[in-house]
């Protein structure tokens, strides 16, 4: 790469390194290979990310992350973590629902929340 | 076996309350109206008619659900966006990050909590989970989503063993032979917020984020405090072994 497309890659360096070409080359390729490996290191963050948000989430319900998930498989619900920690902002009520799913599947269980029956369900238009 | 019941999982869009509940059945669009927010419709529970109904009592929790704005492009404006935008933003398929809507500093919540007879770091414990925001399903650990602690007598707070006598905190001043050791006796009788503060500051993250969240940290000795303004609420403590036990 010629000095133009380094200095071009080098703009919002602290200091030297965004001005003379000598020290920016040094950055700039540091900077490829960190780009380069946190390519990789995102997909990590994020599942781990969305863990995070879904143990939040299951703990208002009383139940940890490590059980839910494991009700889940028990259940053989596929959802995968980023769509689950999606519902659990956005749709609390199904997301309480799914963890009742995830507590009912193991027999035994003191705390098993019966499914509402839907002839107790109107809905007002 | 493996469906998710459709019995139980009845979809609501808990949306803020300052908007209109009105509902309607399809997402259809008005052509009149410059934007247009989808709603689903509002589900009533009737009386349940057995004891083996439950009913979804949803009163006490503070489901805060992160900016749901669903908003659809009207008709007269679709020719500006291409085919996959035109239904809103993708909010399924993107990981939400917050806007600085989500998190304004005046609409947090505030909790308080009566240190007298509580084990110190079990306290110290559940105040930096809910001042750093991981109780939240919104939590993000880049933004401060979390809440303002105030803690009150502070002077009372209690340790097990013989922590009174022997636990030590050291400072430095940065000049050699500068070395400052006091036990936990001399500190509670010296500045007895400081013995919870140092404790709390031990349990956030290092870092800019991790000071500014500190300062949601109020500690104050007696039982008074000056923020009834902001109407703090009962700190939820889940630890069961947070009491001294007499």
């Amino acid at each position: 790469m010629n000095k133009k497309e380094i200095l071009k890659l080098a703009k919002g360096f602290r200091g030297r390194a965004k001005n003379c070409i000598r020290i920016a080359r040094e950055r700039v390729e540091k900077a490829l290979q960190y780009s380069y490996r946190d390519r990789r290191n995102k997909k990590r963050d994020m599942r781990s990310l969305w863990i995070q948000r879904i143990n939040a989430g299951t703990r208002q319900h009383g139940v940890n992350y490590g059980n839910f998930m494991h009700g889940l498989m028990k259940e053989n619900i596929q959802l995968n973590r980023k769509v689950l920690s999606e519902i659990s902002m956005r749709e609390p009520y199904s997301f309480k629902a799914l963890v009742d799913i995830s507590r009912n599947a193991f027999p035994g269980n003191k705390n098993v929340v019966l499914p509402t029956r839907k002839a107790d369900i109107s809905i007002n238009v | 076996m493996a469906l998710l019941c459709a019995s139980t999982s009845v979809i609501f869009s808990s949306s803020s309350s300052e908007r209109p509940s009105f509902a309607s059945l399809k997402r259809t669009i008005p052509s009149n109206q410059s934007s247009f927010l989808g709603f689903f419709p509002v589900v009533a529970l009737s009386k349940p008619s057995s004891a083996r109904t439950t009913t979804l009592s949803f009163s006490k929790r503070d489901f805060r659900v992160c900016c749901q704005d669903l908003s659809l492009v009207p008709e007269n404006q679709r020719w500006m966006f291409e085919e996959s935008e035109a239904d809103g933003p993708d909010i399924w398929n993107n990981t939400w990050y917050p806007k600085a809507k989500d998190h304004i500093n005046t609409e947090k919540t505030w909790y308080i909590v009566d240190a007298a007879d509580k084990i110190l770091g079990r306290l110290a414990s559940t105040i930096a989970v809910h001042i750093r925001g991981k109780n939240l399903p919104t939590y993000t650990p880049s933004v401060d989503m979390g809440a303002f602690v105030i803690v009150v007598n502070a002077e009372k707070v209690a340790v097990s063993g013989k922590k009174r006598t022997q636990k030590l905190y050291r400072r430095h001043s940065g000049r050699p032979g500068g070395m400052k050791v006091e036990t936990f006796n001399q500190l509670q009788q010296r500045i007895p917020e400081r013995i919870i503060e140092h404790a709390v500051r031990g349990m956030l993250p290092k870092g800019r984020l991790g000071r500014a969240l500190f300062n949601h940290l109020k500690v104050y000795k007696g039982a008074d405090h000056p923020h009834e303004a902001q109407k703090p609420i009962e700190l939820p403590i889940r630890d069961k072994r947070v009491q001294k036990q007499r």
